[in-house]
């Protein structure tokens, strides 16, 4: 799977941007398989060659994508996150496993804020994505609203391999930053005891200052004491 | 009328400057990299500088409906710490790369010394290697022969005059850069630099054409309101609005276009606020009901 699905979005980005930027995107996607420093580049310049407009993909298109996790995310990503997926592929298949996962993390320490926004969209995609727990752990403590949409939201990377703690701040965090629950993929197959306290203390600081409680902290409490 | 200050060191400002800015017009920025009133000891910190351009800076203009764009570079100054300097020159290109660098600067000199030499003409060459303009520095000590020495490299080195802005001018360097076929800036400031009256009659010696004003403000003290002051220095001397419009908007817009990351339409058009956006975990607002344009 994580072979074909950047060379199934690949062929996507290309059939929907201009010439010149799918003959970019290829000639990119095969420099970065021989060359990081070639890859760190188009990288940073994927936005303006490939354009930002979310790919909003038909029906028709996501269901030959196969994959539910992939064809899901697929519907919010926007063009150059997509390409960016396609680059990162090709540049991780030139490395040995040992050379991947630092690279990863130095996407994310050097990145601008549409970088990270991409580079946590595909965590979940990448080989062996249980090795960048660090990274996705350290994008929910940033709260740079589209950074942290980008892995709490429509993301299956936190509920397949966070912690129980790593995972119960990312929803309060979420809860601070009003993004609604329903957005945060597993909730309800990752909640337990411990963040319905959490998110029960929360409500009663609220409280106790005169301000309203998130409706969504029900998500998390609710259901577990009926 | 729509303004650009092409040169505010905004880090070092509050966000009552922000909002002070945008209520008298200005809709855009470029924050050049420069130094921070003492000299740095790591490479690592001017990597986390770079990072705050791009990213927390980017982000705090935005909630005060402000564009904010950057020029990055290792500053003439701090060229003369040889360790450093290499170390900085090292990490820079993979930085220049990135959305919202519209130039190379400030680069130039300070004290003219050979090792700001070295770091300004490499920078040159990377600045032609990533297609980018550059912004160049004019040092306040022996300013003439430092201007006279900037375009001369920049006529040696055979760097486009086009896509150079050459800064901080007084009535003796401007006519030198606009001979050279640069674009000219100038700093007006409280005290020192240039100011409203004298920049008011270099406008009608040598007209709009290629002429810029900025308020380099920094950490010291310095303005932020400066071009809408001179603006309004302008319009009260009658010079026409189509010349105000130029300096204050259109050459800022059109130098730093040649980058291919300005974004005019997006530059154009005030960006929505919604400062309900959090960065980092600090939110600019303290209490306040959030603005939020729809």
């Amino acid at each position: 799977m994580t072979d074909s699905l950047p060379s199934a979005v690949a062929a996507v980005v290309c059939g929907r941007v201009p010439p010149e930027a799918a003959s970019w995107l290829r000639e990119s996607a095969a420099l970065s398989a021989r060359s990081a420093d070639a890859f760190r580049r188009a990288w940073s310049a994927a936005g303006r060659r490939l354009g930002r407009a979310p790919l909003a993909l038909p029906t028709t298109d996501i269901g030959r994508l196969g994959r539910d996790g992939a064809a899901f995310a697929l519907q919010t990503w926007a063009t150059d996150e997509c390409g960016r997926g396609v680059l990162l592929a090709a540049a991780l298949s030139g490395l040995s496993p040992a050379e991947q996962a630092p690279l990863v993390a130095e996407l994310y320490r050097t990145g601008e804020v549409r970088e990270r926004q991409a580079l946590l969209k595909w965590l979940a995609f990448l080989p062996d994505p249980q090795r960048f727990v660090a990274v996705a752990v350290d994008a929910v403590r940033n709260s740079a609203l589209p950074v942290l949409e980008a892995i709490t939201c429509g993301n299956p990377y936190p509920a397949a391999f966070f912690s129980e703690a790593a995972f119960n701040q990312m929803v309060l965090k979420a809860l601070f930053n009003e993004i609604p629950l329903r957005r945060v993929l597993g909730l309800h197959e990752r909640r337990g005891a411990e963040l319905a306290r959490m998110v029960d203390a929360y409500a009663s600081e609220r409280r106790a200052a005169g301000r309203q409680v998130p409706a969504d902290a029900a998500l998390v409490t609710g259901d577990l004491r009926a | 009328m729509k303004l650009f200050d092409p040169h505010i060191h905004m880090t070092s400002r509050t966000t009552d400057d922000y909002q002070a800015m945008a209520a008298a017009g200005i809709v855009a920025l470029v924050e050049p990299a420069f130094w921070l009133g003492q000299p740095r000891t790591h490479a690592g910190t001017f990597e986390d500088y770079f990072l705050a351009l791009l990213g927390w800076e980017r982000f705090r203009a935005q909630q005060f409906g402000i564009r904010h764009f950057c020029t990055l570079s290792l500053n003439p100054k701090e060229a003369n710490d040889p360790r450093l300097a290499d170390e900085v020159l090292a990490l820079l290109p993979r930085y220049l790369e990135k959305d919202g660098v519209v130039a190379v600067g400030e680069i130039g000199y300070d004290d003219q010394t050979a090792a700001e030499e070295r770091c300004f003409a490499a920078q040159l060459v990377m600045a032609r290697e990533f297609d980018l303009p550059v912004l160049v520095h004019t040092p306040h000590r022996d300013k003439k022969r430092g201007t006279e020495r900037s375009l001369a490299l920049l006529r040696e080195t055979g760097f486009p005059p086009g896509l150079a802005l050459v800064d901080h001018n007084t009535e003796e360097t401007l006519p030198l850069v606009l001979e050279a076929g640069c674009w000219a800036g100038h700093s007006i400031y409280p005290s020192t630099k240039m100011d409203e009256p004298r920049m008011v009659a270099l406008v009608q010696t040598y007209g709009p054409e290629r002429i810029l004003v900025n308020s380099a403000a920094d950490w010291g003290v310095s303005d932020p309101l400066k071009v809408p002051k001179t603006a309004r220095a302008m319009r009260e001397a009658g010079l026409p609005e189509d010349t105000i419009e130029t300096i204050c908007w259109r050459n800022p817009v059109r130098f730093f276009s040649q980058s291919g990351r300005l974004e005019m339409g997006a530059v154009a058009e005030t960006p929505a606020v919604d400062q309900r956006l959090l960065w980092e975990g600090n939110s600019v607002l303290r209490g306040q009901a959030p603005r939020v344009d729809r």
